[in-house]
């Protein structure tokens, strides 16, 4: 299949990381589908300049990936719309912070229904396509707090954790099928998440890494790029960290 | 063609894909006992799904996994029947 004809769902594809990759993408010629509940201002920026730009046609689909029940008519409606998906990248996530012996029961329940639920039940109604069509590729965005923990993020570590097992166990079930799944596992990047660490803390983080300094999105968007192309191919149920060396 | 006609050609199809030797296709056959495995039934559901347009089996939460050949191909004649009465047709 032409790279150009390919189409990969982005989700979380309206600000910071998202938007890095479905932009990455559509400049690499697929056409990329940013999911969101709403499309802001630099999506719709990043629409239009790759429409003047001749890119990949990237395309916003609003939905909220809070509402399960409905992800079978998403999937449905992209699939009538685009035909079949090619690439499937789970990066919409909340990052609520809080020490879990005082965090709400309700923020803890919206963290695992957008991080775990909602990627899991949509990577199902996906990858059924994927099945079909005989060929595609995931990518789980996961977390290098997934891996190595962090204080006053244990919700948010379980749910990224989340994403490493769904991976392993998905590229083993559906690998026969030519379906590669794999996680990418940024460390701490400068985006909306980070914003509320203190300069105290994002000083701590700089030193930690071998780099001595924070990783970018583009950095991560580069990886994404990889592991969807067909450099990638004998690639399948692996984490790719991406953090300057923060967990060397 | 029947909805039993497609279901038998894609099983067959789907055997010679992922090289599975299926045992002789008959009502009473158990479907652990046909030389499909796991997959290869998902990858049928999904097909079946595009084909046909119904999947009787994933959206119900209730819904029996039928145990035999015949009780498969009845879910979905069922099926095709019900979504036909649903819309109109």
């Amino acid at each position: 299949m032409a790279k150009e004809k390919r189409s990969v769902l982005v989700t979380g594809g309206s600000r910071g990381l998202g938007l890095a990759i479905a932009q990455r993408l559509a400049a690499s010629g697929y056409r990329a589908i940013a999911i969101a509940r709403n499309e802001g201002k630099h999506l719709k920026a990043a629409i239009a300049h790759a429409e003047q730009t001749g890119q990949g046609p990237l395309h916003f689909e609003p939905f909220d990936l809070g509402k399960i029940d409905e992800i079978p008519l998403l999937v449905r409606r992209l699939h009538k719309q685009f035909g079949p998906l090619f690439g499937l990248v789970n990066n919409a996530a909340l990052g609520y912070a809080g020490v879990l012996a005082t965090m709400g029961d309700s923020k803890i329940e919206d963290l695992v229904r957008v991080n775990t639920l909602s990627p899991i039940v949509l990577t199902k109604y996906v990858v059924r396509g994927m099945m079909s069509a005989g060929a595609g590729r995931i990518v789980n965005v996961a977390s290098i707090i997934g891996v190595t923990g962090y204080s006053g993020l244990v919700a948010y570590a379980a749910t990224k954790t989340s994403m490493i097992g769904l991976t392993r166990s998905l590229a083993r079930e559906v690998g026969r099928l030519n379906i590669n799944v794999n996680a990418v596992a940024p460390g701490f990047l400068a985006t909306d998440m980070t914003q509320a660490l203190d300069a105290e803390n994002m000083t701590k983080i700089v030193r930690r890494s071998a780099l001595h300094r924070f990783a970018e999105v583009e950095d991560v968007a580069d990886a994404v790029e990889f592991l969807l192309s067909d450099k990638a191919r004998n690639i399948t149920g692996t984490v790719l960290t991406v953090d300057a060396g923060t967990t060397a | 063609m029947s909805v039993k006609a497609i279901i038998m050609g894609q099983i067959e199809q789907i055997a010679r894909e992922h090289g599975k030797a299926l045992a002789p296709l008959s009502d009473d056959l158990v479907l652990m006992e046909s030389g499909l495995d796991s997959l290869a039934f998902a990858v049928l559901v999904v097909r079946l799904e595009n084909s046909l347009g119904i999947d009787p089996f994933t959206a119900a939460e209730d819904a029996l996994f039928p145990v035999t050949l015949g009780e498969f191909v009845k879910a979905y004649e069922q099926g095709v029947v019900r979504s036909a009465s649903a819309t109109g047709l």
